[in-house]
């Protein structure tokens, strides 16, 4: 506790107290004082390998040893409020699930060129475009017509 | 590394693709179904010869008049020997007529039996058998040279009308074989021959090919000079001596 | 705590019943099956060679005995079944309650034996047998559930699976199919096939049938199905071992009136309702089970509707009427109900244009118009889809204005409607095949009523039944003799001139089915009289036996007969100054007066709207609850599926409510008070599903001196597809009319 400390005064003293709690948020760490999750998270890191990073900015650890079997690897997000695991990218996907032992780094090489999509989040429930309203919902105007028949047209006769 | 991974991933994935056959056998000479040609439509008039309706009325004195169905196999062939070897629609359609029954049912049967072609075929068609024992004795290379030889595909006719290759299964001279059939249409149904070409090599065929098309009748049955029919090479070595009696109970003994 | 909890402790203090008891008692609150119910039962199942539990028949399997002594006993899973010499296996174990896969096995259809997925273990038998093709024999010991059944099944599956295609996502079977529930029922979980599926070239049937081959199993269903019901030889089984294919071999399209059919019975997807590919799953659907009023056959129908709309129409099994099939229009001209649809009042301005009104100025309108005509002026006429309902409202209506002048489109100028007999289908359509020679005059039935003609058809199939026809050289798809053309060959019939004449004399069971076509000819009352001079030397009417039949032609008909709807003369129409058109196309309206005040009362812009004055928008049949009387006088009523469209009412309802307005109310204001007064005119019309027999006597026939004129028979329907306002409303039946009818 005391060298978290000590390192806390230097980094304070290099750095100056503004630019320091900046990091503090950036990195999470007054995040985590409210989120459990992101605290266990940053305890856990502790003395753990950084494996990689992904091109979103998550980062995947990895700690051998001492650590229960399958639960040796996590993900930091990079997102510290708003996470989830759709987050993840294909390519880190089968490495934090123990799919394969090839890292997202190694995968993304075999990655088909000519139709891999860019990954995108599960955005469901973020804002009216990801909400999916059906036919005749009121924020779904111009399909309110439930007519299911075509009406005699009167012509001259 | 993670090169030769792929590499190798690739190399799998080829040879799973690879042991898919990439053309499928067929054993029938046509599609299972009827697509019009200007020498194969129902609008063409076909019928029987004058020579070949006295054959109708033979074959359709064999079967009960209310069982004329039966004779469409017989009726089938006929028409097929006349018309060159393969049945056209209107030639199917007649054999219907003439039976008695719905076209469909003609050409239920005339599909399902692989001796009936349905596409153009030589003058002589030549079949080769492809059934194991035939296979064994090497009847993959006497279809190959025969293929090289005329310079077609199977089942498809030479430039001039004369020759065609297909396939058969067993025909029951597996002792002599490898073995072919000659089936000879240029005669129209009176001289029409189906000859069997038995213990064939590569170069015996195209022999045989070459014999045909000089308008010449090779002989047939085996091609093998030291055998006799289907007797062993040079001779008999077995069952040489007399036949032994059946061993029977001594009657006089109880 | 339940109640029967609280009283079985009731009655345990008050000490009717002994403590020991106690636990049956409980179990007794709470089981309802009545094995469980007492201990005494329950033991016996115990011991499990005394009594064996019942088992009832699967899917309603009836056994009839023809023969009492014929009866054997075979033993399903060593439950003892008595059948009737010549069932087979399949039909054994149906009987026993077990029910058997299969594909190729239908029961309306010869037996193929082909898919031999109904394999069964039976006692000394080396191998499994297929058990749709063996017949029983007495002692038989049959295994349904032995590990060699299941075996067997697992592995038939294998190989039906081998070339089946995994579309069931996007295939319009899915959900109903018969290889997907097998698969799951009787199937392994895996195959052993790794080489690549075959695929087969999809076939052209029309515009009704889709084919997707490659899902076809080669159950041979459907080429059965067209050769012995349908009667038309176009499907075959091309091709052998794996390249085997059902296919028309040439370029053909299904032209058959019951074509429809092969979609239910195809196991598979391979053939599907081309209308309905794609539009819904069938697990989205509600069904309705209602009938249909395309013709006077009455057939059962379920509707299958989602929300608003109907979906598609499949058949119900009714033995009496259509079987299981149904024909092509019943069930495709449904897309009809969805165009050209009335859905406000109109008024018709003085320009000549039609203008969208309120139903209280529509309605005033016509009451204004309908008292200032003379009674006499009044004319009413009935719409073939009419329901008895809105014919009695009509009816009832007009009578009430002073005027009698309400007929039935169809019916002709002056029907005859005193005798019951002389207008429906004695014989009944299930009783056609009892009778072993036909004489049909003047209908040519294939198009009038398919399903009789099916019914004809499957007679003269099984019995070999002479069929004599009397009319315009038509195609009817079983072996007849053409006996001419006109009214005379029915004389030389009569007077025993004719060969046909001996033919139905020499008959058992003779049938004379005559057209509807006929009450339109001046000569009706001689053609009818011809007719029975036929029947009464033939023994066509007896009392066992009622072989005097008319087919009619449409739905209402035979209601408005028994309701009474006859003109007091003909010609009415040309002196009339209102004209009720209650959904009424078919009136010559060339005759309707210039200054005649029309009213057309229907749910279809069809003919008649464009001489209407005033429209009223009705709903359609599959919208509302009506009765209708079928050809052999069997009331059945429709059931509303769907609501109907805009401001469209009830047919009966918009009368009542015209009578109100007119000021002449009409006594009825629901359903139960119409259906009451028409008890007081036609008490049959009440008891639905049933058929009253009609009493048949010579002597209350009026003689008839009218002379039969010369005038041959006439085809009275043209176009199949097409004959009312909803089937001429319809793209597919046009599509059908321009792609199979044989013009």
């Amino acid at each position: 506790m005391g060298s978290v400390v000590r390192s806390a005064l230097k980094a304070i003293k290099e750095k100056g107290l503004t630019s320091f709690v900046r990091e503090l948020r950036e990195e999470g760490y007054l995040s985590a004082l409210l989120d459990g999750n992101l605290m266990q998270t940053k305890i856990h890191n502790i003395g753990a390998t950084l494996v990689g990073v992904d091109k979103f900015g998550n980062k995947y650890y990895e700690k051998l040893g001492d650590t229960q079997y399958g639960r040796h690897r996590w993900v930091e997000y990079a997102s510290k409020n708003r996470y989830n695991a759709s987050q993840v990218p294909p390519e880190w996907h089968g490495w934090l699930h123990f799919v394969t032992d090839h890292t997202g780094d190694e995968l993304l090489l075999l990655k088909p060129k000519r139709y891999g999509l860019e990954h995108k989040e599960n955005l469901s429930g973020e804002g009216d475009q990801y909400i999916y309203h059906s036919k005749g919902h009121s924020l779904n105007p111009g399909q309110r017509d439930w007519t299911r028949y075509q009406p005699w047209q009167p012509t001259k006769a | 590394m993670l090169g030769r991974l792929a590499a190798q991933r690739f190399r799998e994935i080829r040879q799973v693709f690879r042991q898919i056959p990439l053309v499928s056998r067929s054993f029938s000479t046509a599609l299972n179904y009827h697509l019009d040609t200007p020498d194969n439509n129902p609008d063409l008039p076909w019928e029987f010869t004058e020579a070949n309706k006295v054959k109708v009325k033979e074959v359709l004195s064999h079967y009960p008049s209310n069982y004329k169905q039966s004779a469409v196999i017989p009726l089938l062939d006929l028409a097929q020997q006349q018309h060159g070897g393969w049945l056209t629609v209107s030639s199917m359609n007649e054999v219907a007529r003439i039976i008695e029954v719905a076209p469909i049912r003609v050409y239920e049967v005339a599909t399902f039996y692989s001796m009936f072609n349905r596409t153009k075929v030589g003058k002589y068609h030549l079949l080769v058998c492809g059934t194991t024992p035939c296979m064994l004795r090497g009847s993959r290379d006497i279809e190959d040279a025969l293929l090289k030889h005329l310079g077609v595909k199977r089942n498809e006719v030479t430039k001039d009308g004369l020759f065609s290759v297909g396939e058969m299964e067993c025909m029951g001279c597996c002792v002599n074989a490898p073995m072919i059939t000659v089936a000879d249409y240029s005669n129209g149904s009176e001289g029409y021959t189906y000859n069997y070409y038995e213990d064939v090599t590569p170069k015996r065929v195209v022999e045989i090919v070459e014999a045909l098309r000089r308008g010449e009748k090779p002989p047939r049955g085996t091609q093998n000079p030291k055998r006799i029919n289907s007797g062993p090479e040079g001779g008999n070595t077995t069952l040489l001596g007399e036949p032994k009696p059946p061993p029977c109970r001594d009657l006089d003994a109880c | 705590m339940g109640l029967g909890l609280l009283a079985s402790r009731t009655l345990l203090r008050s000490g009717k019943i002994q403590p020991g008891n106690f636990t049956s008692l409980l179990r007794r609150c709470i089981v309802s099956t009545t094995e469980l119910q007492n201990a005494e039962a329950a033991q016996a199942q115990a011991q499990p060679d005394t009594d064996l539990p019942k088992r009832s028949p699967v899917g309603g399997a009836r056994v009839h005995f023809p023969n009492p002594e014929d009866a054997i006993e075979v033993f399903v899973d060593g439950y003892p079944v008595k059948i009737p010499k010549g069932m087979t296996v399949l039909q054994a174990c149906e009987i026993a309650g077990v029910d058997i896969p299969r594909f190729c096995y239908h029961s309306r259809l010869s037996i193929a034996g082909n898919c031999r997925m109904c394999l069964v273990e039976v006692e000394k038998s080396p191998k499994p047998v297929a058990s749709c093709a063996m017949p029983a024999l007495p002692g038989m010991k049959i295994k349904t559930d032995t590990p060699i059944a299941k075996k067997a099944r697992e592995g038939v599956m294998e190989f039906l699976l081998m070339n089946h295609p995994l579309d069931c996502p996007i295939c319009d079977q899915g959900g109903e199919c018969d290889l997907q529930d097998q698969s799951m029922a009787f199937g392994s979980d895996r195959g052993r096939f790794t080489e690549t599926k075959r695929s087969v070239v999809d076939k052209n049937l029309g515009p009704l049938v889709k084919t997707v081959m490659t899902r076809c199993i080669q159950c041979t269903r459907c080429v059965r199905f067209a050769t012995e019901i349908a009667g038309v030889q176009d499907l075959g089984m091309l091709g052998r071992g794996s390249g085997e294919e059902i296919g028309t071999y040439v370029e053909r399209l299904m032209t058959s009136e019951l074509s429809g059919n092969v979609i239910d019975i195809c196991p598979v997807g391979a053939l599907t309702s081309k209308p309905f590919a794609f539009k819904a799953r069938n697990w989205e659907l509600k069904g309705t089970e209602t009938i249909d009023v395309t013709d006077a056959v009455g057939s059962n129908i379920r509707i299958d509707s989602r929300g608003p709309e109907v979906m598609r129409i499949v058949p119900r099994l009714n033995e009496d009427i259509n079987e299981e099939w149904i024909s092509d229009k019943t069930r495709f001209f449904y897309d009809g109900l969805k165009r050209q649809r009335l859905n406000d009042p109109m008024i018709r301005g003085p320009d000549g244009r039609f203008k969208a009104v309120s139903w209280r100025d529509a309605l005033a309108v016509v009451a204004e118009v309908i008292h200032q005509v003379k009674p006499d002026e009044i004319v009413g006429v009935a719409g073939k889809l009419s329901d008895a309902e809105s014919m009695m409202a009509l009816k009832d209506f007009l009578n009430k204005m002073g005027s009698n002048n309400v007929w039935c489109e169809g019916n002709g100028p002056n029907p005859n409607a005193d005798i019951r007999s002389g207008y429906i289908m004695n014989t009944s359509i299930s009783g056609l095949e009892k009778a072993d020679v036909f004489l049909l005059v003047g209908t040519q039935p294939r198009v009038e009523a398919a399903m009789v003609n099916a019914r004809i058809r499957k007679t003269v199939r099984a019995t070999q039944a002479k069929v004599g026809y009397v009319g315009p050289a038509t195609d009817l798809n079983y072996d007849h003799e053409h006996l001419g053309t006109g009214p005379q060959i029915l004389k030389e019939i009569a007077e025993g001139r004719h060969p046909f004449s001996s033919t139905l004399t020499n008959a058992k069971n003779p049938c004379i089915i005559v057209g509807a076509g006929v009450f339109e000819r001046n000569d009706k009352d001689a053609i009818f009289s011809v007719v029975e001079t036929i029947a009464g030397r033939a023994k066509v009417v007896r009392p066992d036996w009622n072989g005097l039949n008319v087919l009619l032609l449409n739905a209402a008909q035979a209601a408005a007969l028994d309701l009474g709807l006859i003109p007091d003369s003909g010609k009415k129409i040309e002196s009339s100054k209102f004209i009720y058109l209650m959904g009424a196309d078919d009136v010559n309206l060339e005759k309707v007066p210039e200054d005649a005040f029309v009213v057309y009362q229907g749910h279809h812009g069809d003919r008649g709207v464009y001489r209407a004055n005033v429209i009223f928008p009705a709903s359609a049949f599959s919208e509302k609850e009506g009765t209708y009387v079928n050809t052999e006088g069997c009331v059945q009523t429709t059931v509303p599926a769907v609501p109907t469209v805009g401001d469209a009412r009830d047919d009966w309802k918009i009368i009542r409510a015209l009578s109100e307005v007119a000021g002449a109310c009409l006594p009825y204001d629901s359903l139960s008070a119409i259906r009451s007064r028409m008890r007081t005119v036609a008490p049959n019309l009440l008891n639905i599903d049933e058929r009253q027999p009609a009493t048949f006597s010579y002597s209350l026939k009026p003689e008839s001196h009218q002379e039969t004129g010369t005038v041959p028979f006439g085809t009275v329907v043209e176009n199949f597809y097409m004959t009312d306002s909803i089937t001429r409303a319809s793209k597919v039946m046009a599509q059908c009319r321009t792609l199979l009818l044989k013009i």
